[in-house]
């Protein structure tokens, strides 16, 4: 029974079904042998003991029809009809024959076949005094044949009648006793059917009862549990069955649960009677309810603390706001007698500002005067400026002529080469000459004399070209010298006109600033007007400050009243805080 | 800022003067010219002291070589010619300088230095050409400058000095008290090496 409950349902539910359909398969096997032994029986019955039987009767109904045609054939003297008849009784011996041959077949008892065989050893002898009886016939001896016929001939078919009766009655008793067999074998199938089907029932209905015990009772008491719980009733006693099956499990998850609900609503109990210490363990992390629980706890004991803490700050900040009250109220007392120091001071600061007031106006004046001087110096810079760039056009003017004059030196040295290169020529036309004159002998004497005046004037303008150069190298110098001379002036001059310019620019700057000083005098003036008004409306103001200080003073007695009462109520509120627990 | 005004009248003055003597006739001072005519009268003295005193002259033509003057006689001397437009001639010996158009007639230019060993200097507008000739031959020495043509006695002609060795030593005839080096243009003209003989070829 134990290892029942152990299994799983699922196996539970298997097996008994599995039991109840093995019953049923061995019911339904039963019921099936028993038709089926019937079955055959009566098909043999069928097939064989009535077969016997009919056939039987069929010979004997032959065997009477032969008869019968060898009576007829004694009646007739007609030779063709005889054959005729004849002929019929060779067709039904035929077929005897075929039913013997059938029968001998059909049954296999020894009994039986023994009897077939007299039957057939019968019809044969019958058949040879039938001919015999035939032939008499035939032949016209009718007297003889019924003689024959009716002793000897009847005595034989009576026995073939008789054995043949027999033995259909035989088969017919066999075939009752076969049939009783059956009903037999019947009844005793249904004796078997009917017994297993109360087993299988009786069996069915005991799984039955023991799946609801084992099964839906505990399920039943479970739901009632759940129920109770759900009503919030939590004092359940589950005892614990030591089952490993769904149940068993459901079972220990339920006691496990009711435990955790019951330490949740103890913690629960313990934190309404206000006692916060402590700690709760949450089941898992997915226990929503310890971790609320636990968030609760912690969230309870910070408000507390919190609140325990704002509490005694009310009580100290009551007493504080108490005495602070109390000072206040002879504070102002002492704002009184200031006040009045106020109101002397404020007319002295008037008497100021009429005083800085006239001050400004003069101040107006004298930076309206300096407006008109810096206008005036101002043009004076201006035109200082276009002199200035008059001087550096004419510098540009001069640095040009210097550069003429110097490319002038240099077409004067160009010449001076062409000169040079010609009393070169001289010198050599001279060489020339005095070689021809040499060549002429005596005759050419004095040519050769002009030839020597030739090479000395050669070389004397060789010589003056010489100076002409070195006096345009002192030129080419001191050109150069004037050029740098005329950069540097214009540089200069560039240097006035820049700091022209920006003396210009400061004057404007100074007649901005200038200008801006007597805009300011200006506000200055209208400003220390209004400061004059403003300071009368000042002593009417501390006039009304100081009826405002006697009632602040009559005020501050209600406030020092409120400062008690809320002292006191500081101290309740300790008082109260002081029952939790954190 | 206090500057020393400048003096434009006095400027003005100088420059007009200057532009008025520039239009004016340059005309030498009298006692320069003077004393030009006297230098030239002492000189043409002393030459025809020289003269009445002996009585073989010879016509020598100076030329200037490297700083050596040289002289060749004037007799041997065509003509003195600028060199300009020469052209350097391939697979000639070193010495040949090149060959010259002298109105029309090509004339092939010798460098003495190259005889005498002397130092090279660079070739330029002032170089001259001294063609010199005789019945056979006419080519061109190359001169760094010409000094110009003086007569001399045969006896200040001196032998060269026995030290002078080398290829150009067959070609002087002697030398100078001035220090004067005299080449024999006869030798240099009748010298077959320096004929180049492939043209003939």
């Amino acid at each position: 029974m134990r290892y029942f409950n152990n299994l799983s349902t699922r196996t539970k539910l298997l097996f008994s079904f599995g039991l109840i359909w093995l019953l049923f398969l061995v019911v339904i096997i039963i019921a099936y042998q028993g038709l089926q032994s019937i079955t055959q029986s009566e098909k043999k019955l069928h097939d064989v003991n009535f077969q016997i039987a009919l056939e039987l009767r069929e010979l004997r109904s032959h065997q009477n029809f032969n008869r019968a045609a060898i009576l007829d054939m004694m009646l007739t003297r007609e030779k063709s009809e005889q054959l005729a008849l004849e002929k019929i009784i060779n067709e039904r011996g035929q077929a005897i024959n075929d039913i013997v041959e059938k029968l001998s077949k059909l049954a296999m008892d020894p009994l039986f076949q023994n009897q077939l065989k007299e039957l057939e050893n019968e019809i044969g002898v019958y058949r040879q005094t039938r001919k015999d009886e035939i032939l008499l016939i035939q032949n016209g001896k009718i007297d003889d044949a019924q003689r024959l016929g009716t002793t000897l001939q009847k005595d034989r078919f009576e026995k073939i009648r008789s054995v043949s009766t027999e033995m259909g009655n035989r088969a017919s008793k066999e075939a009752y006793n076969q049939l009783a067999l059956d009903m037999q074998h019947a009844n005793s199938a249904i004796i078997l059917f009917i017994l297993f089907g109360i087993v299988t029932l009786i069996f069915s209905i005991a799984i039955i009862m023991l799946l609801n015990r084992t099964i839906a009772q505990p399920l039943n008491e479970i739901t009632k549990i759940a129920a109770r719980i759900g009503e919030g009733d939590l004092d359940i006693e589950l005892q614990v069955v030591e089952r490993n099956d769904e149940v068993g499990i459901l079972l220990q998850s339920f006691s496990s649960m009711i435990k955790a609900l019951k330490r949740m609503a103890a913690s629960a109990q313990k934190i309404a009677a206000g006692d916060l210490t402590g700690s709760i363990v949450p089941q898992s992390e997915k226990d929503i309810l310890g971790n609320a629980f636990l968030q609760m706890l912690n969230n309870l004991r910070r408000i507390m603390k919190d609140i325990m803490e704002g509490v005694n700050l009310l009580g100290s900040s009551a007493s504080e706001i108490l005495a602070s009250t109390t000072q206040v109220a002879s504070g102002s007392a002492e704002t009184a007698t200031a006040i009045s120091e106020t109101t002397s001071t404020v007319e002295e600061v008037r008497q100021a500002a009429q005083l800085s007031s006239q001050k400004a106006s003069r101040v107006s004046e004298n930076a309206q005067q300096v407006a008109q001087i810096t206008q005036t110096s101002q043009q004076a810079v201006e035109e200082t400026i276009s002199g200035m760039k008059e001087i550096q056009n004419q510098m540009e003017a001069v640095a040009n002529t210097i550069v003429r004059l110097s490319e002038q030196s240099q077409q004067i040295g160009g010449i001076i080469a062409l000169v040079t290169d010609v009393a070169d020529q001289s010198n050599l036309l001279a060489v020339n000459a005095a070689i021809e004159a040499a060549k002429a002998g005596e005759q050419g004497k004095g040519f050769a004399v002009v030839a020597q005046e030739i090479k000395g004037l050669a070389q004397q303008s060789k010589q003056a070209t010489m100076q002409v150069r070195n006096i345009l190298n002192d030129v080419q110098k001191a050109t150069s010298a004037a050029v740098m001379a005329t950069e540097q002036t214009s540089k200069s001059v560039e240097n006035g006109v820049k700091q022209s310019t920006q003396v210009g620019v400061s004057i404007q700057k100074m007649a901005d600033s200038s200008s801006k000083a007597v805009d300011a005098a200006t506000q200055i003036v209208a400003s220390s007007q209004q400061q004059v008004v403003g300071m009368d409306q000042i002593g009417i103001a501390m006039n009304n400050i100081n009826q405002a200080g006697m009632e602040n003073a009559a005020s501050m007695v209600q406030a020092e009243k409120a400062a008690n009462g809320l002292n006191e109520l500081g101290h309740k509120l300790k008082l109260l805080v002081e029952q939790y627990k954190v | 800022m206090q500057k020393t005004t400048i003096d434009w009248d006095g400027i003005k003055n100088r420059v007009n003067m200057m532009q008025d003597s520039l239009n004016q006739k340059i005309v030498l001072p009298q006692e320069e010219k003077h004393s030009m005519f006297k230098a030239r009268a002492q000189a043409l003295a002393v030459e025809t002291k020289d003269k009445t005193a002996q009585n073989e002259f010879v016509e020598i033509v100076l030329f200037g070589l490297a700083s050596e003057t040289y002289g060749v006689e004037s007799t041997f001397i065509r003509e003195v010619y600028p060199l300009k437009d020469y052209t350097i001639l391939p697979g000639t010996p070193s010495f040949v300088l090149g060959i010259v158009n002298v109105r029309g007639q090509i004339i092939s230019v010798i460098d003495l230095k190259k005889f005498f060993n002397l130092p090279e200097k660079g070739l330029g507008e002032l170089n001259k050409v001294i063609i010199i000739r005789n019945e056979r031959m006419e080519f061109g020495i190359l001169a760094d400058i010409i000094h110009g043509t003086r007569s001399l006695a045969i006896e200040e002609i001196q032998t060269p000095p026995v030290s002078t060795v080398g290829i150009g030593a067959g070609y002087l005839k002697g030398v100078t008290n001035e220090h004067y080096i005299i080449l024999d243009a006869q030798k240099i003209l009748d010298d077959e090496s320096i004929i180049v003989n492939q043209e003939l070829v």
